[in-house]
């Protein structure tokens, strides 16, 4: 659960560009070449791993990703900015402007008990994700085909007419409007193959039907899931996964800070495991005084916008809001995340996250590390508020050191002028509120990684109108209608740079509004057993790449 | 009785360790600001000089502690030990203090009313002595500090319920005391004289019950300061940046490999705390209660 | 007699009907929403309210909480169809969180927190009556001021406090023990008692304070009584006197206690098992808390409330076997 809920939260991109003094030194921790073989063991700190891919919002790197094949996938690499590439299918075509995709499937594709792979079961698997009682996963899918508002799944003996399957290789999808991003919807979860008239039960993630180079040997609740390879898995059509070790154990509920300890001694079976969570900036510490073990510390190069959003219904006054740009510090802010700017990441100022096609690094409100309080105090005067602001509610959840961070922001907001109180919550009823349709808060501390490495998932998820409230994660409840109408025309748009061009310019426009201030580039830190090898965290997204790594002979 | 409280603190070094604790303490927590003042530091001014920039960590040996900082920084912050343990000790020791009379004062009218009413009164809240025993409240404080609306100040919210939770352990001793106390003659014969019950709880009752009720809430203060530490390590206390004993000893856990002195100075004050009010509550008792003189 | 057992298990059940209701009530007034985790990213207004519906929670309040308990006694189906979801009875209801009925979930950690219990209340029963005894036996020598102040340190330490300086001491700077985690019995005895030394050594140093304290005060009033003059009168030895007549009458009140503190700890001892990292069900208890999981959230403290109220009954029951005064009352 709680691995799940930090995909969900701490979200992140890449850095090709910027090469600052801040970066990690290039290839430290990452291992030697692994061979194939040997039994891999992944320290999980929740109590469920699942396999279902329609209650799945995991990356297309990491576990999910071991048992399923999608229709497209991803290739990253270090300095290379991810592709969109084929995995079950091509990458699709689209036609009618972009609101038709038909995708092929590549010849001979099996499930692990030996039954080929058709449309009919990517369909179906699509399909399934429409059924209540497998709703969770990612569904960026859903409300893009024609009819999926109304739909209620398969299991009730209807179709989704706008997937269609003219032959056993082919699967068309109408849209109800153009979308240049599908290429990258097709690599969600939501599109991995599911036997026709299979999956009803509620445990299939524990016996999923597999594609990948593994299966689900034995789940065994709340303790691990065993992966063994699956024999009908075709390595030759698979350009994304090494599949190399023999066995793929998954521990669950590992305590971070037990799994940190484990790593760090390296003995046993540990040195062929690796953890899945963040090392923490307490354990970061503790490595220290371990040569070995800070040798083996993977950190990211970029990762997760952390930004503050500012409620823009309370705050209406965008002047107000700019006072805040100054005010930060975000310098504070790095050591009170990771206890220094290098493993916590730089700091940012743009949406749009380092390595995404068409970012512009610009800064529209240039401050020094620290901030410029004095501005924001004149910037509060000329706004009509000379005496500062008083009594802002600053919600920040209990979880991932969010107070302790929130109070670094507070000491500098205090220096402007600018009084707040604190409120958390746990997580969960955290993003009851930031979701909810009335927010009582003022400020809350967020981050944001995209779900796939497109500016389209920096930008429409955080500040489309139609995300506030109803489950949205418009925490700062912007909205602006010449900014929707962009973002659906950026979205309409097929051709990626062109694209990227069009979100850049919607990424100033909305900062010149001062919705939200960007922090940092948030950096994510993985500890790794000594005998693990090919793990390393590409541009994008920040977290190791699960399919390439194995075990070093 | 304050003679008898005199006599024993000569008597009994223990209860005189005690006491002096106790009054110590009381005085760190009425007087914080001005010792902080004094020490040059706020528990609320992070300060990065004071961190090793490389890591984080406090800069220097044992935590940070040096002449400007007495009990050393916070990791990641830079912010006053010193200052956050003395601003702590106003917290946890007002909080225990306050719900502390709440329990009492909810155990006492409870538990006389049991037993000097009896019959239905008696067995009704004899049964819920039994049930809130057996309620795991410390999920429903929990709970209810997750309910109760933001606009409720969260140190009131944690007296009232804290002090809620405590009124049956209050009222079990309160009521037997009472079932003995009305057997006496005096008692009796203020009944027989048309008495009405209000009556004879003030001014037959109550001033034969004040020996048993001091020892007893005096015992109960260190485990509501035990509770609110608990609540605050369990991150539903006092919201930040309030400084609170339990949550520093909780944030302490992640360091503990690291820098140990986050734990003991916070801990050792809560530690003293509670033991200051133990031991002299057992030297109360003793001289109050001869009964259980067993010292 | 049946007639007295018949109230008895009615009152039982009427607590732990009153324990669901406090509980429900608690929960379902926080304010989360649990439809919004099973809503995915991102989610709309319609796959909020399908959530809703499949996790029964479109119903109003009393019609959730009448179908919990028709659910213990009957069982329950959550959805329709081929999807459906089925908790036979007992049904304490399905965590949608986990995958899982809440029997399950709790069945899966009830040995690491037994084994926390157990261990740590034979040694703190052993330690703590033994020094007791000694005490009382010894009033005013150096042993017996020792016994003392140690036990009132014991007192009025934190269990997380001590947990922890344990683990600073033992764990990290003398590496003897290791400081977290837990090993199966069935895997490991060895690794099993391993792992738990420390948090027994915590919890039963905790404990036996409250023990010594007690049985101390209990044998210096037992010693002053008269049958243990007439015991002593009558040529007992000493050992019989203090063995056989003291002793059982010290029991009673320890029996209480032991009666109260394991009811507790055997629902979880929350703190200790978040200090020592040992996945036990007060974890369980606190997670699910955390992440608003109501039906675990009333799986949990139910089973916590029907231990204390089982544990209550068996002291009871005990009372009558150590004290014959106090049968049939």
């Amino acid at each position: 659960m709680l691995h799940k809920r930090l995909l969900a939260v701490a979200l992140a991109a890449v850095a090709v560009t910027a090469c600052g003094a801040n970066d990690p030194k290039p290839g430290t921790g990452q291992g030697q070449q692994a061979a194939a073989g040997g039994t891999l063991y992944i320290l999980n700190q929740g109590q469920t791993q699942n396999f279902d891919p329609a209650k799945s919002q995991s990356l297309a790197i990491t576990s999910l990703g071991l048992v399923h094949r999608r229709l497209t996938g991803w290739l990253n690499a270090e300095g290379k900015q991810t592709e969109v590439v084929p995995d079950l299918a091509d990458t699709g075509k689209a036609s009618n402007d972009g609101k038709t995709w038909t995708f092929t499937l590549k010849d001979g594709q099996k499930f692990h008990d030996g039954s080929p792979i058709t449309s009919a079961d990517v369909k179906w698997g699509v399909e399934r994700t429409f059924a209540p009682a497998f709703s969770g996963g990612l569904g960026y899918h859903k409300q893009l085909l024609v009819g999926g508002a109304e739909y209620r799944g398969p299991f009730e003996g209807k179709e989704l007419d706008s997937v269609k399957t003219p032959d056993a290789k082919t699967i068309v999808f109408e849209l109800n409007r153009p979308y240049g991003d599908w290429p990258w919807i097709a690599s969600t979860p939501a599109f991995a193959p599911v036997p026709k008239g299979k999956g009803a039960e509620p445990d299939y993630s524990e016996h999923p039907f597999a594609s990948g180079p593994f299966q689900v040997a034995k789940y065994q609740k709340g303790v691990e899931a065993r992966l063994s390879r699956n024999p009908n898995w075709d390595k030759a059509s698979d350009t994304i996964r090494a599949g190399l070790p023999e066995q793929v154990v998954i521990q669950l509920g590992q305590e971070a800070s037990v799994v940190s300890q484990r790593l760090a001694a390296d003995s046993g079976d540990d040195k062929f495991a690796f953890g899945s969570s963040f090392v923490s900036p307490a354990q970061l510490a503790q490595l220290q005084n371990n040569a070995s073990a800070k040798q083996r510390v993977v950190t990211s190069k970029s990762g997760a916008l952390a930004f503050l959003a500012l409620n823009t219904q309370k705050l209406t006054n965008p002047k107000v809001r700019q006072a805040f740009q100054y005010a930060v510090d975000k310098a504070q802010y790095q050591i009170a995340s990771a206890g220094n700017a290098q493993l916590a990441g730089d700091t940012a100022s743009t949406l749009i996250t380092q390595g995404i096609v068409g970012r512009e690094q610009f800064n529209l409100y240039e401050a020094p590390p620290n901030g410029d309080q004095e501005k924001a105090k004149k910037l509060l005067a000329d706004a009509g508020f000379p005496n500062g602001l008083e009594n802002l509610d600053f919600l920040v959840s209990t979880d991932n050191n969010y107070p302790e961070k929130a109070q670094a922001l507070q000491a500098a907001l205090l220096k402007a002028g600018i009084k707040t109180n604190i409120r958390t919550l746990d997580d969960d009823a955290y993003r009851a509120e930031i979701t909810a349709a009335d927010a009582k808060y003022d400020l809350t501390l967020a981050s944001w990684q995209p779900d796939f490495p497109s500016a389209n998932a920096n930008i429409q998820p955080l500040f489309a109108t139609s995300e506030i409230g109803g489950g949205g994660y418009n925490s700062a409840r912007y909205s602006n209608p010449e900014v929707d109408e962009l973002i659906e025309e950026a979205q309409a748009t097929v051709d990626p740079a062109e694209a990227g061009k069009k979100w850049a310019a919607l990424d100033r426009k909305i900062l010149e509004d001062s919705p939200v201030v960007p922090l940092i580039y948030t950096r994510n830190s993985f500890l790794r057993g000594s005998k693990v090898g090919n793990f390393f965290i590409a541009d994008f997204p920040a977290y190791p790449n699960y399919l390439q790594v194995g075990i070093t002979p | 009785m304050p003679a008898a409280i005199l006599r024993m603190l000569r008597r009994d070094r223990w209860a005189l360790a005690g006491a002096v604790t106790v009054t110590v303490i009381g005085f760190v927590a009425v007087f914080a600001t001005l010792l902080t003042t004094i020490a040059g530091h706020d528990p609320y001014t992070y300060d990065s000089a004071a961190l090793d920039p490389a890591t984080g960590q406090p800069a220097g040996v044992l935590g940070g502690i040096s002449g400007d900082h007495w009990f050393g920084v916070e990791p990641l912050t830079g912010r006053d030990l010193f200052a956050i343990v003395v601003h702590g000790t106003r917290t946890s020791f007002f909080i225990g203090i306050a719900s502390t009379v709440v329990s009492v004062v909810l155990g006492v009218l409870v538990g006389a009313a049991a037993g000097y009413l009896g019959g239905w009164t008696d067995r009704i809240v004899t049964w819920a002595v039994d049930v809130f025993l057996g309620f795991p409240y410390l999920v429903f404080m929990i709970a209810i500090s997750m309910v109760a609306p933001p606009e409720i100040p969260k140190p009131l919210l944690l007296i009232v319920v804290i002090g809620f939770f405590g009124w049956p352990g209050i009222a079990r001793i309160v009521r037997a005391q009472t079932l003995t106390l009305k057997q006496r003659n005096f008692v009796a014969a203020a009944r027989t004289l048309g008495a009405g019950p209000w009556h004879v709880f003030r001014t037959e009752l109550l001033p034969n019950l004040w020996a048993p009720i001091i020892v007893v809430a005096t015992l109960s203060v260190p485990s509501r300061i035990g509770l609110e530490a608990a609540l605050s390590f369990l991150g539903v206390g006092v919201p930040v940046p309030t400084p609170s004993w339990g949550r520093s000893i909780s944030e302490a856990i992640q360091w503990v490999g690291t820098d140990p002195m986050l734990l003991i100075f916070p801990g050792l004050a809560l530690f003293l705390t509670t033991w200051g009010f133990n031991v002299f509550g057992d030297g109360l008792r003793d001289a109050l209660d001869p009964k259980s003189g067993v010292r | 007699m049946l007639r007295l057992i018949a109230q008895r298990i009615g009152g039982m059940l009427l607590v732990l009907l009153i324990v669901a209701f406090c509980t429900f009530a608690v929960f379902y007034l926080v304010p989360s929403d649990p439809a919004q985790l099973a809503c995915g990213r991102p989610c709309t207004e319609q796959n909020l309210a399908l959530a809703r519906e499949f996790m029964g929670m479109d119903s109003p309040w009393w019609r959730q909480f009448t179908d919990f308990l028709v659910g213990v006694a009957a069982g329950r189906t959550f959805g329709s169809g081929a999807t459906a979801i089925h908790c036979a009875a007992p049904c304490f209801g399905y965590s949608f969180q986990q995958n899982t009925d809440v029997v399950t979930l709790i069945a899966e950690r009830v040995p690491v927190t037994f084994s926390l219990a157990i261990g740590a209340a034979v040694l703190w029963l052993v330690f703590g009556i033994g020094l007791g005894v000694l005490a009382a036996l010894r009033r005013g020598t150096a042993f017996d001021r020792i016994a003392l102040a140690a036990s009132v340190a014991g007192v009025s330490a934190p269990v997380y406090l001590v947990g922890l300086l344990g683990i600073l001491v033992f764990g990290f700077t003398l590496d003897v023990v290791p400081v977290g985690g837990y090993v199966p019995f069935s895997e490991s005895p060895v690794d099993w008692a391993w792992r738990l030394v420390m948090p027994w050594i915590v919890l039963a140093f905790l404990h036996a304070a409250f023990y010594v304290r007690l049985v101390r005060s209990q044998m210096l009033e037992t010693l002053n009584e008269d049958f243990i003059r007439t015991a002593r009168a009558k040529g007992l030895s000493e050992s019989k006197v203090v063995g056989k007549h003291a002793l059982r009458n010290v029991l009673l009140p320890v029996v209480t206690l032991v009666g109260i503190d394991l009811g507790g700890l055997l629902g979880g001892a929350v703190i200790t098992e978040s200090v020592f990292s040992l996945p036990g069900l007060g974890g369980l208890l606190i997670n699910a808390v955390h992440s608003r999981d109501l039906p675990l959230v009333l799986g949990c403290t139910l089973f916590a409330g029907f231990l204390v109220v089982v544990a209550n009954a068996l002291v009871d029951l005990c009372y009558g076997v150590l004290d014959p005064r106090a049968r049939l009352t």
